[in-house]
Formats: C-alpha cells, sequence, structure tokens
C-alpha cells in the first residue's frame, strides 16, 4: 500500500487553518465563528500529527490530546457566553453585537 | 516498561504559587457551597490571603538561582518568580476591589473569586512555561478564567458582549500561537523552547519556510494577548465592559504574564534567524503601539475606555524595552559609538540585565496603578448609570475633590505615575525602561516614545482637571464605600508613591531579574 507523503497532510492541514481564519473574519454568525475556531485547532491538531508520524516522534502524538481538551473546555465557557449573550439580545449575528462604539 | 522521570522535590518550587491559589480557590468554590452566609465579604480576604502565601512563596523562589526543572519543560528564574509576585499583588488588590463592588450589585459569589485564583494561577504558570503545550495550556487556563469573570455580571448587555468579543478574538489568537508552535515543531522536532534554541539555526538551512511562518504566527498571537497594535482591537470594547475590577486584574496581570511568556519565547525563537527580522518588527510593534495608543486615548470623555486605550500605550513602551532585547549586534555598535559617543558603551549582557530590570519596575509601576486608577472607577461608578451608558463619563468625576477629596488625591497620584510624572513609580519605571533602551542603541524609537508620553500627559491631566477644577454637580450621588475598597485604594497609592519616592530595595531586588535562564 502507498504511504501517503506527509506533504499532503500539511497541505490539508494548511487548507483547513485557512478556512478557519477566513471563516472567522468574514462570517457573522457567532456559532460558525466559534466553529471556525475549532477547525483552526483541528488544522493545528494535524500539523503535530504528521510531523510526529515523520519523525517518528511520541512528543507530536501527545499534543493533540491536550489540545483537544483544552478546546473542549473553552467550548464550555465560549457557549455559555454565545447563550448569554442570545438571552440579552435574542440574536447571535455579529453585526448586531456593537453597543459599545464610540 | 513504564519511564518515570526522577524528580527532585526542589524542582516543584516552580509550581508552588500556582498550588497555592489552585487550593484558595477551591476553599473559595466549597466555601460558596457549604457556608450560607449572606456576609461574603470574608471570601476576599480568603483571595487576599492565598495571593499573599502564593507572592511570598514566589519571592522565595525569585532569589534561586535560574535553571530548567522539570525535564525541561518549564523554569525556575528570578524573570518568572518576580512577575509571579506581581501577578499575587495585583490578584490580592483586585479582590479586594471586587469585594465592595459585587457587594454594591448583590452578585457577590465564591466563584468569581475562585475565577480569579484560577486566571493567577495561569500567570503564573504561564510565566514559567518553557514549552510549547505547556505554555498553551497555561494561556488557556488563564484566559478561559478571564472570560468567564468578564461576562460575570449577567445585568445588561455590556457584560456579556465583552466576554463575547475576548473570547472569540482570544480563542482566535490562541490557534494562531498553536498553529505557529506546531510548524515549529515541523521545523526542529521539539516544543521545548531551550532544544528548540539549540535546533532553529540547523532548521534553518532546511525548512525556513516553516520557521518564517511559524514565527510570524507565534508573534501574531502574542501581539493579540499583550494588545498590540494593529491586534488591538478588542481592548477597549473588552475593557469597558468587563466588571472594573475584572479590567483591573486584566490590564496588569493578563499582559505582564503575557509579555514575560513573549520575552521567553522569542529569546530562543531568534536563534539562527537573521537578526534584522525579529529586531524590524518589534520596532514596527512598538512605534505603532506607543504612537496609536497614545493618539486613540486622547478624544475619550469615557474614562474606562480611554485607560483601556493607555494600557495600549503601555504595552507599547514595554515592547520598547522588549526590542531592546533584539537590537542587532551591528546596529548597537554604530549608533552607540555615533550619537551617543559621550556614554560608555555598556556590554551587551549589562544592557539586557538592566532591560529586564526596567521591564520588570515598569510592570510593577504599571500593576499598583492601574489597579489603583480602576479601582477608584469602581468606587465611584453608580449601579444606576450602567443602563444608560454614561457611567464613567469625566463628567462624573467633576468635583470629586469636594465631594471625596481621598479619592481625589489617590486618583490623581494614579494619572501622574500613568502619564510619567515624578515622584510617582511611573515616572521611575519609564525613567529605567527608555534609559536601558537608549543604552542598547534604541535612541530614536525611544524619543518617540517619549514624545508620545508627553502628548499622553494631556488625557491624565484632563481627569486631574475635572476633579479639581469643576464644581461637583448639585445631584451627584453619595458612593458606595466599603472598606475593601478602601484599603485597596490606600495600598496601590501608597505603593505608587513610595516607589516613585525611594524605589532602592526593590530596584534593587529586580535587578536580578537579568538572571533569565538561556540567556
Amino acid at each position: 500500500m502507498p504511504v501517503v507523503p506527509t506533504v499532503n497532510y500539511l497541505i490539508l492541514a494548511a487548507a483547513l487553518f485557512c478556512v478557519g481564519m477566513l471563516g472567522v473574519l468574514i462570517r457573522r454568525n457567532a456559532l460558525v465563528v466559534f466553529m471556525c475556531i475549532e477547525l483552526m485547532l483541528n488544522a493545528a491538531n494535524l500539523t503535530f500529527l504528521a510531523f510526529a508520524r515523520e519523525r517518528g516522534d511520541v512528543t507530536g502524538h501527545i499534543s493533540p490530546f491536550f489540545i483537544i481538551a483544552v478546546a473542549a473546555a473553552e467550548a464550555a465557557v465560549g457557549l455559555a457566553i454565545v447563550i448569554s449573550v442570545f438571552r440579552n439580545r435574542g440574536t447571535v449575528n455579529i453585526e448586531e453585537i456593537q453597543s459599545m462604539k464610540h | 516498561m513504564l519511564n518515570t522521570p526522577n524528580f527532585t522535590l526542589a524542582e516543584f518550587m516552580t509550581v508552588v504559587p500556582a498550588a497555592v491559589l489552585i487550593v484558595g480557590a477551591i476553599v473559595l468554590m466549597l466555601s460558596e457551597v457549604f457556608l450560607s452566609t449572606a456576609n461574603r465579604t470574608y471570601m476576599a480576604v480568603v483571595g487576599l490571603v492565598a495571593s499573599a502565601v502564593a507572592g511570598l512563596f514566589a519571592l522565595n523562589n525569585a532569589f534561586e538561582p535560574a535553571r530548567l526543572v522539570l525535564q525541561g519543560f518549564a523554569v525556575l528564574d528570578p524573570f518568572s518568580s518576580f512577575m509571579t509576585v506581581m501577578v499575587c499583588l495585583g490578584t490580592g488588590l483586585a479582590c479586594l476591589l471586587a469585594s465592595g463592588f459585587l457587594k454594591h450589585r448583590n452578585a457577590e459569589r465564591g466563584e468569581f473569586y475562585a475565577l480569579m485564583l484560577f486566571a493567577a494561577a495561569g500567570m503564573s504558570l504561564l510565566a514559567a512555561s518553557n514549552e510549547f503545550i505547556t505554555l498553551f495550556i497555561n494561556l488557556e487556563v488563564l484566559s478561559v478564567a478571564t472570560y468567564a469573570l468578564t461576562a460575570f455580571l449577567r445585568r445588561g448587555p455590556r457584560p456579556a458582549e465583552a466576554g463575547f468579543k475576548y473570547f472569540i478574538l482570544g480563542a482566535f489568537a490562541a490557534a494562531l500561537l498553536l498553529y505557529g508552535a506546531a510548524l515549529l515543531y515541523g521545523a526542529t522536532g521539539t516544543t521545548r523552547l531551550s532544544d528548540l534554541a539549540t535546533a532553529l539555526p540547523g532548521a534553518m538551512a532546511t525548512r525556513s519556510g516553516l520557521v518564517y511562518a511559524g514565527f510570524g504566527l507565534v508573534l501574531a498571537g502574542f501581539a493579540f494577548k499583550v494588545a498590540a497594535v494593529p491586534f488591538h482591537m478588542w481592548t477597549p470594547d473588552v475593557y469597558e465592559g468587563a466588571p472594573t475590577p475584572v479590567t483591573a486584574l486584566m490590564s496588569v496581570g493578563v499582559k505582564a504574564a503575557a509579555f514575560v511568556a513573549l520575552v521567553r519565547t522569542f529569546l530562543a525563537l531568534t536563534h539562527g534567524l537573521d537578526p534584522q527580522v525579529p529586531f524590524a518588527l518589534f520596532s514596527l510593534l512598538a512605534l505603532l503601539t506607543m504612537v496609536a495608543g497614545n493618539l486613540l486615548a486622547m478624544p475619550q470623555r469615557n474614562v474606562k475606555r480611554m485607560l483601556a486605550y493607555s494600557s495600549i500605550a503601555h504595552a507599547g513602551y514595554l515592547l520598547l524595552g522588549v526590542t531592546a532585547l533584539f537590537v542587532p549586534p551591528s546596529a548597537k555598535a554604530g549608533d552607540a559609538g555615533g550619537v551617543l559617543a559621550a556614554t560608555p558603551l555598556l556590554a551587551a549582557g549589562a544592557v539586557n540585565a538592566s532591560v529586564y530590570k526596567g521591564i520588570l519596575f515598569y510592570l510593577l509601576g504599571y500593576t499598583v496603578t492601574s489597579i489603583g486608577a480602576f479601582g477608584t472607577l469602581a468606587a465611584i461608578e453608580r449601579r444606576e448609570d450602567e443602563t444608560r451608558g454614561n457611567t464613567w463619563d469625566l463628567e462624573r468625576l467633576s468635583g470629586l475633590a469636594q465631594r471625596q477629596p481621598g479619592w481625589a488625591a489617590a486618583m490623581a497620584a494614579f494619572m501622574l505615575s500613568l502619564a510619567g510624572v515624578p515622584p510617582t513609580v511611573g515616572f521611575l519605571g519609564k525613567l529605567f525602561l527608555f534609559s536601558a533602551a537608549v543604552d542598547a542603541g534604541l535612541i530614536w524609537l525611544a524619543v518617540v516614545g517619549v514624545l508620545s508620553s508627553v502628548a499622553g500627559t494631556y488625557y491624565y491631566l484632563r481627569v486631574v482637571v475635572y476633579m479639581f477644577m469643576r464644581p461637583a454637580p448639585a445631584d451627584a450621588p453619595a458612593p458606595f464605600r466599603h472598606w475593601t475598597t478602601e484599603v485597596a485604594l490606600v495600598a496601590s497609592a501608597i505603593a505608587t508613591v513610595a516607589l516613585g519616592i525611594v524605589p532602592g530595595p526593590v530596584a534593587e531586588w529586580l535587578s536580578r531579574a537579568g538572571m533569565v535562564f538561556g540567556n
């Protein structure tokens, strides 16, 4: 079976990262923006794993576990904040959440 | 076969302050559940005691020789230990401020103080981290706690909105930093900063693209965290919307911890790179941050928002200090020979030691001053004004000298210290920092720093003018007084003035901070 070269994984990760970054900058729905951030974190996970596989190094294999755990904790607090915004305003559209412009 | 590392007990000294803070936080959470009393002022005292004990442990660590501990995942050096002392000082004062503030709003709960202590533990560990995953986890520990604190008050739309913005941009910055770390891992095969420093020159030969991309992403991630222009957009909204004691903690603790982590990371990452690249990037960030921070603060009538922009400007002065660490050797010799011919040229090591001292003393001065300034705002803001959006207008401060002479005097001291007027700690901090930058050869950047801080005097003194030279409005409400608030304000006012007059022992201690591991 042919082995998939590392660079393919890296290109996929870079594409995921760019999609995530563009999503954060362009999309207006808070939940979609939130998902885009998760996409960026997963791009980092994939990069760690691809390099770890190439080098046969265990550090890169362990890192994604920590990142996934941290992302889960962050998601818990983040979603709670999104819910509190929704309760206050009845919307999660980022353009409507702008009461502090001076 | 399990490969268990051999740790000596002394290696764990670096995590003891954080452990004390975490124990304090757990005690607070349990007491919230099991002690049903209406008066929760004791919680602020518990928070203060935990911070004080942790601070004393950290102060003890600061006199240990700098070394790698815990298999190179963390360092024990005076630089990070002194930072932990400052974080503990800031957290203790912020706990005291929060007590009166929350009581006035019927929102005093144990989890508020617990979150503050968790955030402080994250800051302390972030300053000691020497490995990218450790650094990322600690950054998230402190960030997640501050997101929750920002959105803690559930009345009105502002706290939720501020928490939301902080969360989105903070998580975005963390993701940038992490992806950068992953690319650097790919280039070098390690995530430990001390190993990265040795592996980078070799990696530059084969995978320089990965190194530069990783370097840029990590820098952008940190620039968001320290609110450097052009990554500062979130700061004013978040600082304005967050409960004022939380804003105080954010402006001192989060920023100080991020600065220490930034210095440690980039001391390792610049090995093997063309020295002009980091120098140019940091100079540009410092220049933009100093100038834009001061210019944006000028038109603000909202004092809390003005202080948010002023904190950006202060991050710029600190970036000037950071830039002084990355002056390329040729530029240093050239400038010092040409423009500063009369000044004896200091050795690079001596310059770096004075830069570390400058950065730490500046952070210490900013800690006490900023806590005091936000604390005074927290003391005079009225819950009834929150929905109208003019809570922090300059008019609210008019005639404060007649209504509350003590508070007005303290606020005047804080404003003068932020502006850098002697005899306050802000003046000495700027003096140490700018003279260290000049010694390093950054003459033009230091001139821009001094000029922009002179421009900044305008908006600080305007606050003083309103307090002392405007009549008090007839319907000025009586302030909500609470002993913890007064204690915190008195303590930070005394520290602001006393450290400005006799910096002696503290400045002496901080000179030891030149002992940064790996430098």
